[in-house]
């Protein structure tokens, strides 16, 4: 009796939890929302001197801001598992890397930096640089320790926040930056025009060339 | 005797968790609406029929998954979420394996709305029935797995 007892409370216990887990289906009426709203690109002009700084590129080495101090950069913040603006803002560098003849290419450099360091390691970033089919011989990934990450980030006014593993918020932020180090061009929002980031960039390449 | 009362009862129990299954069925349920209005429903929209609010910045028609998505097979649904796809993110860095699975079942889930199943996906929730099991509780899921884990550079 006690045995049949026990056996009927042990059942009862098992079926506890499908029990109520059907209790938290919702069939198919509900529908999931997100409130969050893209706001269109934003060119601003600006003058804000960026600072050197060393972080990890998508080989695992490690890369020199200062050694694209003779370059105009192109900047970017993204990060790898970004659902929304980030794989926008990476085709338009893809496209602006392309815009450039040869010659205007060896004095470009583009650098993507991670605004999620916890997920985006070297070869994370490698896989999704070459998912975009970048060429990597002028466009570094960029990623190293948060606390370097946010004295970048802070440089930039790049505003993130961690919502969950893999899942960020951040300032949607493009970037020139002339040969000084100065940030000259920022670009909010969506992704930037590829042909007016082009246009602005042949501007400092040209004030170069005449000075 | 007794062994077989047992045997008996346990038959029971089985069909009992059998029936469980067929009414309850792999439902959507929270977590899965939550994972899917963070990371997909952007581009693919509420009813994932890829009118999400980033389209109207890509260049490309995103599928609506009534039309595609029965002509993949599970696995195949699975490499895209995991690795990613065009401009889609991987999402393999980021979520666990069960995570992953609830993005797999919300997309199955979202293909069968307004349109006549397949006589083969009218049992395709007692084929993954399974994932009504709280396999978290066994296994973990708040845990992430020793190879996910950040590597610091």
């Amino acid at each position: 009796m006690l045995r049949n007892l026990k056996f009927r409370l042990g059942r009862t216990l098992f079926l506890l939890p499908f029990m109520a887990l059907a209790t938290l289906n919702h069939g198919f009426s509900h529908e999931p929302t997100n409130s969050k709203k893209i706001s269109g690109p934003q060119r601003r002009e600006v003058r804000i001197p960026i600072r050197d700084f060393r972080l990890i590129d998508q080989n695992g080495r490690s890369f020199d801001f200062k050694t694209v101090r003779d370059k105009v950069v192109v900047l970017a913040f993204a990060y790898t598992t970004c659902p929304d603006v980030c794989p926008l803002t990476t085709a338009a560098m893809r496209q602006i890397q392309m815009g450039f003849d040869r010659i205007e290419r060896s004095s470009v450099y583009f650098i993507t930096v991670t605004t999620d360091p916890e997920v985006d390691n070297p070869k994370v970033l490698a896989v999704y640089a070459k998912r975009y089919g970048v060429d990597l011989s002028d466009w570094a990934f960029v990623t190293g320790e948060e606390v370097v990450l946010r004295g970048i980030w802070k440089n930039f006014g790049v505003q993130v926040v961690r919502k969950a593993r893999g899942l960020v918020d951040h300032t949607s932020l493009t970037a020139v930056i002339d040969r000084t180090g100065t940030m000259r061009f920022a670009y909010y929002g969506t992704a930037p025009d590829p042909k007016v980031v082009i246009e602005d960039v042949r501007s400092l390449l040209a004030h170069r060339s005449n000075s | 005797m007794y062994a077989k009362r047992e045997f008996v009862n346990l038959m029971r129990l089985l069909l009992l968790v059998a029936i469980s299954f067929a009414v309850t069925g792999c439902g959507r349920n929270q977590r899965m609406d939550r994972l899917y209005a963070e990371r997909c429903l952007g581009c693919h929209g509420s009813f994932g029929r890829g009118d999400g609010p980033v389209t109207v910045s890509l260049p490309a028609r995103l599928p609506d998954f009534r039309e595609t998505v029965q002509r993949k097979s599970t696995g195949q649904i699975r490499r895209i979420i995991s690795e990613g796809r065009g401009i889609m993110p991987g999402f393999d860095p980021a979520l666990r394996p069960a995570e992953i699975t609830d993005m797999v079942e919300m997309v199955r889930f979202l293909s069968r709305e307004g349109r006549d199943v397949s006589w083969w996906e009218k049992y395709d929730t007692l084929v993954v029935a399974h994932c009504s099991v709280p396999w978290d509780l066994f296994l973990g899921y708040d845990d992430a797995p020793e190879e996910k884990r950040v590597e610091k550079p």
